[in-house]
């Protein structure tokens, strides 16, 4: 699964997630891809179930990228636990994904399949997406 | 290159800024500018209709004519597009003398990718290189490159040197031999369950304690003592 190999602190402020992406907007490696429509956090999980229902739907032949990598990490408080007493113990992994991020990529399977396996990877999602084709390559 | 030159009809911008700028969009319309060597940038505001109908043509250069000025040559030099929504937010355009040459990204396409051996045979043909950089003259630039795979099997990578360049076109490459255009790798061997089971085991291991990720230098944070004292 996706996490950091080490990190300077273990524990993040959550920070806001105001604006579009700034960068990666575009297919930049493949020749389709699946973009953002919304903003949240993604974790390592389910990065990890959209590849999955990805490469298990092109089967063989094609080549994936994940353009996003979930280097925050996020905690969370026991249950039934009284407020305070310090922040809540380490959670997982998430990445900050903006409107407009282009967060999978694929190129080398007809356009149909590679519709699909990316439909297929957005209801892994938490966010709403859309499938989107290189540019100049209609 | 048959047809006539598209022209782009365009009024001047007079007010300037972000506000301005969102206001313009709103009503249908695309700021942007145009300069050449020697003059100055010129801002003008266009309809993102007929924007977006010249540069569908396909065409790299076509004509600018802006209200009170002469006709002139130009081709696109950058395009800021909406992240979400993909409209046009502004267009750089460049005036170009139609006797002296110019650079410009030319996109590469791949021809003979179903009879090609290796792609029978299940490999995966890899489009490394989509645009290249030529010179020429604004006319003859052409719109697209043709790069023909064919003939290609697994494991073979076919250069920019053997891609075909129309007269009066030069490649602005230092090595075409070192340029990669496409690959024909052999097809991913699949990995399908063992990954499924490696993440469970995985994840109960790291839900009971502190991440796997290693710190780096002393954060002071010395065991996660304060956060279990619930009663």
């Amino acid at each position: 699964m996706l996490m950091p190999k080490r990190v300077k602190y273990r524990k993040q402020m959550r920070g806001r997630m105001r604006g579009n992406t700034k960068g990666g907007s575009n297919v930049a490696f493949g020749e389709y891809g699946l973009k953002s429509l919304e903003r949240g956090w993604i974790t390592n999980r389910q990065i990890e179930a959209a590849r999955i229902a990805m490469t298990r739907k092109i089967k063989r032949g094609g080549k994936v990228w994940i353009n996003i990598f979930p280097d925050k990490p996020y905690t969370k408080k026991p249950a039934e636990t009284r407020m305070g007493s310090g922040k809540g113990n380490l959670e997982g992994w998430v990445a900050v994904v903006k409107p407009g991020k282009v967060m999978f990529e694929l190129a080398g399977v007809p356009e149909d399949l590679a519709r699909e396996a990316l439909r297929l990877a957005g209801h892994k999602l938490p966010v709403k997406v859309k499938f989107v084709v290189r540019e100049g390559a209609e | 290159m048959a047809r006539g030159r598209d022209t782009l009809k365009a009024a001047p911008r007079v007010e300037f800024g972000s506000r301005t700028s969102r206001r313009l969009r709103r009503s249908g319309r695309v700021p942007g500018v145009v300069y050449s060597g020697g003059s100055e940038a010129r801002p003008f505001q266009v309809a993102e209709r007929e924007v977006r109908a010249v540069l569908a043509g396909g065409q790299a250069l076509f004509d600018l004519e802006l209200e009170g000025a002469k006709r002139v040559p130009v081709v696109v030099k950058e395009q800021q597009l909406h992240p979400v929504r993909d409209s046009l937010q502004h267009i750089d355009l460049q005036e170009v003398k139609l006797d002296e040459a110019i650079q410009a990204e030319v996109a590469v396409e791949l021809e003979g990718a179903e009879v090609s051996p290796g792609v029978k045979e299940g490999g995966v043909l890899e489009h490394v290189t989509r645009e290249i950089t030529v010179e020429a003259l604004p006319t003859e630039i052409p719109e697209r490159l043709v790069a023909d795979v064919s003939a290609m099997e697994i494991n073979d990578t076919l250069q920019l040197s053997t891609v075909a360049v129309p007269e009066g076109v030069t490649l602005i490459a230092e090595d075409p031999e070192e340029v990669t255009i496409a690959t024909l790798s052999p097809p991913r061997v699949e990995e399908e369950p063992e990954p499924a089971v490696e993440e469970e085991a995985e994840l109960v291991g790291e839900e009971g304690e502190a991440p796997a990720a290693e710190l780096v230098g002393e954060e002071g944070e010395g065991a996660e003592s304060g956060d279990s004292g619930g009663e």
